[in-house]
């Protein structure tokens, strides 16, 4: 944590210090230029002062010349004049201002000045000069002498002055470039630390802009590729970012709203609670709306979309909001028939209990039939094998004793007993076969009226005491389609349970008529139905009235009765409203030559 | 020989003769004489000039010169302490006044001192000969007769050692070139 720290921290201070450093070097050098080229100003009086001596020597010999030539009388008139003058303005320039200053210094200006105060003297000399004076002339040089050997002097030692001095200069301008020389290998130095973290600064921004790029271009890539419609919005809501997705969603291209109101992508951004969902999101918020209806066009289904708000942050500012949308009419949809499949198994469930409730039932319906099977088995059986074992158990103990009739009536007692098993016996078998199917009805055009006069008579034999009172319609009644071995046995099961439960004395009533489609044939008896005996139950197999102790039967009489008129498209009834009478009845349907016979209907089961 | 005339033509056998006697004889025809100097010659100015008193050259004695428009000037000079006053001539007052047509102007002083200097600074700066400073006339013995004096004090570009050899003193000649 430290060291990173601090080295951004050099990263910082390292080029401002170098650069620091530069300006310095860059000021030290300039101030430092700037004094040596002031340095190096020539001062003319300062220099000029081996000239002004020389100029003073080259006139001082020139008059001495001009003098040897007044001499020997060959120097042109006037010329003499000028050249003192020239000499004594010399002399005057040497007296005076920086010049004077300088010979001072130097040590020459008193003797020169003493020189002046001969000038009188020379002017008088010159003024007695004439041609062939040669005393004269050699006066005058001996005066000029001096002068020139004085000048000569001054001259060397300002020609050393002078050198001294530009020598000294020299050095220092030597050492200030030096200096300068210095600063600029610091400058150059310092230049190329600059430059070199420049070219740094350079690549790693070149680098961080390459990076940003392709950072930028990664995440312009997820957002085109995402699956769910991406759209961004500025400040003002106008749409920034639309990818693929998007466009497909909406059916606009990228091109034609990016730049554009949000509106104008569709219309769905111009429903409030859109609306107040980019609210929420440009103040800052999450906004998420669930199964939002979308119309692509005016005609379309609708779609549901799920569409989420975001907030876009730059620092700590809002400066956008991002808006995803996914399409979830399929996921609707498909919730939509989860629950739909749901409902229905429910509904599936509810039919298959009902379905076991009815196996329910109708198990304990088959067991509640064993159990009543049991009980007249038990009872029905004992009492014919009780009647052929007293038989056989007197045959046995009287054998000898026993008269002929004696013997062939207990046997006969014995026999019947015997038929009544088998008898018992064949109608269980009988019932067995309705509920397999097996029997068999062969259905044909019959006279009701006939088959009951038959089952009368029959009735008759069996219970010869017993009036049956037969009564049909004076136009007689039409003819029926039906079987009939099984009708027969139908009224001869009615015609006996009439007998055996009607009241002694009393006459059976046997009648028949027309009833619609169908020919009823009604058996009665007098009496009343027992106590406790529900009609209902009536027709239930095994099912035994209270009042049927003591009469022999299985309870398979009226189940049989009635499944074999339904068997023939029949019905049997018990009639409700014979008062005093107990009264079944036979409807059997009327055979139309119209109307084919209809075909056997298969048996249902014993439900 | 830009002043040919009619009468140089008839001359045209005799200028063969010389040059300078051809030119004294068309310049003396131009302009209006100048008066002969009366007095000591202080200067002489010989060349491209159309007004002359003497055989292609013009010459000044005193009078002549200080009867010329007059000029004075304030400064320092290189080779003297303090300011002084000197009065005298501007130079290009004093070439305008011989007619000289040429760009430079050669300066020679009494020991042989010759210096060449640009007609235009004459323009440029206000240079005077002068024939006086601080009230005295300049004696030959000192830097008489004539000093060519820079306004060094109100140009600074002049106070540097390039100008400081172009103050010919003990002037007494100008060639016009």
């Amino acid at each position: 944590m430290r060291r990173p720290r601090l080295r951004a921290r050099l990263v910082v201070a390292l080029p401002l210090l170098t650069i620091a450093v530069f300006f310095v070097l860059l000021i030290y050098s300039l101030v430092r230029l700037a004094l040596t080229q002031h340095d190096m100003r020539l001062e003319a009086p300062h220099n000029n002062l081996l000239w002004v001596i020389s100029q003073a020597q080259t006139s001082s010999l020139r008059l001495a010349g001009a003098v040897g030539q007044t001499a020997l009388g060959t120097l042109e008139p006037g010329a003499l004049a000028r050249h003192h003058q020239v000499l004594v303005s010399r002399l005057a320039l040497m007296d005076e201002g920086p010049q004077l200053r300088q010979l001072q210094a130097l040590g020459y200006a008193g003797r020169l000045r003493d020189f002046r105060q001969d000038l009188p003297e020379l002017a008088r000399l010159l003024d007695r000069l004439r041609p062939g004076q040669v005393a004269v002339a050699a006066e005058i040089d001996a005066l000029l002498a001096p002068l020139q050997q004085t000048l000569t002097q001054a001259a060397t030692q300002a020609m050393v002055a002078e050198w001294d001095d530009l020598g000294d200069k020299l050095e220092a301008s030597r050492a200030g470039l030096r200096q300068v020389i210095f600063f600029l290998v610091g400058l150059l130095l310092a230049g190329a630390a600059l430059s070199v973290h420049l070219l740094q600064a350079t690549r790693r921004a070149r680098r961080q802009a390459y990076l940003l790029s392709r950072a930028k271009a990664f995440s312009e890539r997820i957002v085109s590729s995402s699956a769910e419609a991406i759209i961004a919005i500025d400040l003002a809501r106008r749409c920034t970012v639309c990818n693929e997705a998007a466009e497909r969603l909406f059916g606009r291209p990228a091109h034609a709203v990016v730049g554009a109101p949000l509106q104008l992508v569709a219309p769905l951004f111009d429903v409030a609670t859109v609306v107040r969902a980019m609210d929420r999101a440009l103040a800052g918020e999450l906004a998420v709306l669930h199964d939002q209806p979308f119309f692509r066009s005016a005609d379309a289904p609708p779609r549901y979309l799920e569409l989420r708000c975001a907030p876009i942050h730059s620092g700590t500012q809002i400066v956008g909001a991002i808006v995803m949308s996914f399409d979830t009419t399929e996921q609707r949809a498909a919730q939509r028939e989860i629950a739909m499949h749901r409902d229905h198994l429910e509904e599936l469930v509810q039919a298959r209990t009902r379905e076991l409730d009815a196996a329910l039932a109708r198990e304990r319906q088959a067991a509640e039939l064993y159990r009543n099977f049991g009980a007249m088995i038990s009872h029905q059986f004992r009492t014919p094998l009780a009647i052929v074992d007293s038989a056989l158990q007197r045959l046995m103990r009287h054998g000898g004793r026993l008269s002929e009739d004696e013997i062939r009536e207990r046997s006969g007692r014995a026999r019947d007993a015997v038929a009544r098993l088998i008898g018992l016996i064949e109608s269980t078998l009988d019932a067995a076969r309705l509920d397999a199917g097996h029997m068999a009805v062969h259905g044909r055009v019959c006279q009701l009226a006939e088959l009951a006069a038959d089952a009368c008579e029959q009735q008759r034999q069996q219970t010869p005491e017993r009036q049956i009172v037969l009564d049909v319609p004076a136009d007689g009644c039409p003819p029926v389609f039906c079987d009939p071995v099984q009708t027969d046995h139908i009224l001869g099961n009615l015609l006996s349970n009439a007998a055996r439960y009607a009241p002694p004395g009393t006459p059976l009533q046997v009648s028949l008529r027309r009833s619609g489609a169908r020919v009823e044939c009604a058996v009665g008896n007098h009496g009343a139905l027992a106590e406790g005996v529900d009609p209902a139950l009536l027709f239930e197999r095994y099912y035994r009235g209270s009042d049927s102790r003591g009469h022999p039967g299985v309870g398979i009489g009226l189940y049989m009765a009635r499944s074999l008129a339904r068997l023939q498209g029949g019905e049997l009834a018990l009639q409700a409203d014979t008062p005093g009478m107990v009264t079944f009845v036979l409807a059997l349907p009327v055979a139309d030559a119209a109307t084919p016979a209809p075909p056997a209907p298969r048996l249902e089961s014993a439900a | 020989m830009k002043h040919a005339t009619a009468r140089a033509l008839l001359l045209r056998l005799a200028a063969a003769c010389g040059l300078l006697l051809g030119l004294g004889g068309t310049a003396q025809a131009q302009g209006p004489a100048l008066p002969e100097p009366q007095g000591e010659v202080l200067l002489e100015i010989h060349g491209a000039i159309a007004r002359t008193n003497a055989e292609g050259a013009a010459r000044f004695d005193r009078a002549m010169l200080e009867a010329l428009p007059r000029s004075q000037l304030d400064t320092h000079t290189s080779v003297t302490d303090g300011v002084h006053h000197f009065e005298g001539v501007l130079l290009r007052d004093l070439l305008e006044y011989v007619q000289a047509d040429g760009s430079r102007v050669r300066a020679t002083a009494l020991n042989d001192y010759a210096i060449e200097l640009d007609m235009d600074e004459f323009h440029r700066y206000d240079v005077l000969a002068a024939w006086a400073m601080d009230g005295r006339v300049l004696q030959p013995t000192d830097k008489g007769p004539l000093w060519i004096v820079y306004p060094r004090d109100a140009h600074p570009e002049l106070q540097d050692i390039r100008y400081d050899y172009r103050w010919v003193w003990q002037l007494v000649r100008l060639d016009v070139q």
